[in-house]
């Protein structure tokens, strides 16, 4: 799974989240698991 | 980080500028960022101090500050010049720019030098090297302040990317959108624009003065999508359309507004004249590095007149409680701190933050006002928002601001100071009975002054200390008469 620009991956075991702010190949992973990507909230823009 | 995120992801689409004017694109902001924070790290430790109106430099200064490690503290240029003297003193910057912000080494803008990632592949992000430091202060910004001298809060980087990480999409603008920013650049509403725009991929249209004619005419002519604006401001805009049928209303997608109390009349004309747009009312302070809670669209569309009063639920990540009547705040975005006084938060990391308000049991926000501005009159609390609302409802008002002042009678009273629609013939006994029948007598003010306009602050925010400051000296008989 390649990691793309400003997505965001959580760890299921610890909580830890990333941001990614460089894209590239290879798989962000913690405590030996790939972490999920994050799956924002959509929120109306407040400003 | 945020800018040169934005600058690999999209550097090739148009940051900051007009259409067919001059403009900015993502990457060409990263370049000249780059350029200025170069210069800054040469210099002697302190801010960037800007006090110039919106422009292409302004997320230039924002992003370049940051890369060197500097905070950016814009300021308010509007000021008299001994006032902002002493706020650029209290701030020791290394560097001052004023207006004409001098571009230089950032000009010339040079139409064939696109920048790096002009050559569509996006891709060719610069080098912007930044000092990773997540709790130094990223922005310094004067607060207004009610009462005293302003304040200098310190918001830091963790803090306002808390707010962007809790609220927005990295690069979920669509190409086409465009952010109309009227809020001027020292106040937290121009700041988290500019931030929530770069964060998005949205281009900043700099609207540096506001007028509602102006703002229209740029609004159709920038193809705006999404706006900001205080209250004040839409009611300007909502008046200017109701006298001048040839106005039509742009056709916005969103539009937000805050930083202080709508008054529903303007809110419900405004939602009959966009029709279309999806309104969010945003509550924040400059000290919870701006929006905390958010009323959204759909809020604002079901025909419930009391939830238009409401400032929405809390974003994720913020906590909310009533302690005695007062709002406080907990969460990564709060910040609570400032350059002398250091920080606010109690024990346990709470703002407060000196409105009044109440959360419903479905955990909706109503802000009743700030704890200065309630009037107690013969031991009643009155919101003065109640007493506005109520005065705006009559036809030939424009605009209303509702203080206390001192009465040896009953401690305070309720003082008005009101504006004429333009070409009403509105007569002061008229109004008072008018206001006394609806209101009742406690309620009702007295006095009850007719002006051309308000006293209003920087950002179209009313003084209500200048309000109180001019009814103090008139008689109650005015309105009684």
């Amino acid at each position: 799974m390649a990691n793309l620009l400003g997505k965001r991956y959580t760890c299921h075991e610890c909580g830890a989240t990333v941001l990614v702010t460089k894209p590239g190949e290879g798989t962000v992973a913690c405590h030996g698991a790939p972490m999920e990507q994050h799956q924002a909230k959509p929120l109306p823009s407040s400003d | 980080m945020i800018l040169e995120m934005a600058a690999s992801g999209f550097g090739d689409r148009l940051a900051v500028g007009s259409l067919g004017g001059d403009g900015l694109t993502f990457a060409q902001v990263a370049e000249r960022a780059a350029r200025l924070a170069a210069d800054l790290r040469a210099r002697p430790p302190g801010p960037l101090a800007v006090a110039a109106p919106t422009g292409l430099h302004t997320p230039v200064a924002l992003f370049g500050a940051a890369a060197a490690g500097r905070s950016y503290a814009p300021l308010n240029y509007r000021l008299p010049e001994a006032s902002l003297d002493e706020l650029i003193r209290r701030l020791d910057p290394a560097l001052l720019w004023t207006d004409p912000v001098p571009l230089d080494p950032l000009d010339p803008l040079d139409p064939a030098d696109p920048g790096p990632g002009a050559d569509g592949d996006g891709g060719a992000a610069p080098d912007l090297a930044y000092d990773d430091a997540p709790e130094a202060p990223a922005v310094v910004l004067y607060t207004s302040g009610t009462s005293a001298a302003p304040k200098a809060a310190v918001l830091r980087h963790d803090q306002l990317a808390a707010y962007l990480f809790a609220t927005l999409e990295f690069g979920s603008a669509e190409p086409d959108e465009v952010n109309l920013l009227a809020a001027p650049p020292f106040h937290v509403a121009g700041v988290a624009g500019l931030l929530s725009s770069v964060y998005t991929g949205r281009r900043v249209a700099p609207l540096p003065r506001f007028t509602a004619e102006g703002w229209i005419e740029a609004a159709h002519r920038e193809r705006a999508t999404h706006v900001f604006l205080v209250p004040t401001m839409l009611a300007r805009i909502v008046a200017a359309l109701d006298a001048d049928p040839s106005l039509r209303p742009p056709p916005l997608r969103h539009l937000a507004y805050g930083g202080a109390r709508m008054p529903l009349p303007v809110l419900e004309r405004a939602l009959e004249l966009f029709p279309d747009t999806d309104f969010v009312n945003a509550y924040g302070l400059t000290e919870s590095s701006s929006t905390v809670s958010i009323l959204g669209p759909a809020d604002h569309r079901r025909g419930d007149r009391k939830l238009l009063t409401s400032a929405g639920r809390p974003l994720p990540g913020i906590e909310v409680k009533i302690v005695d009547g007062e709002i406080w705040l907990r969460g990564e975005q709060v910040s609570g701190a400032y350059l002398e006084a250091g920080s606010k938060l109690d024990a346990d990391g709470w703002l407060h933050t000196g409105d009044h308000g109440s959360l419903d049991d479905e955990g909706y926000l109503y802000v009743t006002g700030r704890a200065d501005d309630m009037i107690i009159s013969g031991g009643e609390n009155i919101a003065p928002a109640e007493v506005e609302d109520a005065l705006l409802r009559h036809p030939d008002v424009a605009a209303a601001a509702v203080v206390g002042v001192p009465d040896d009678e009953w401690g305070e009273r309720v003082a008005a100071m009101v504006v004429p629609r333009a070409g009403a013939e509105l007569a002061v006994p008229d109004l008072a009975a008018w206001a006394r029948e609806r209101l009742g007598g406690l309620k009702a003010p007295a006095p009850l002054v007719l002006c051309d306009e308000l006293p209003t602050g920087p950002t179209g925010k009313v003084l209500k200390r200048d309000v109180r400051a001019a009814l103090e000296g008139t008689r109650a008989t005015q309105a009684t008469s």
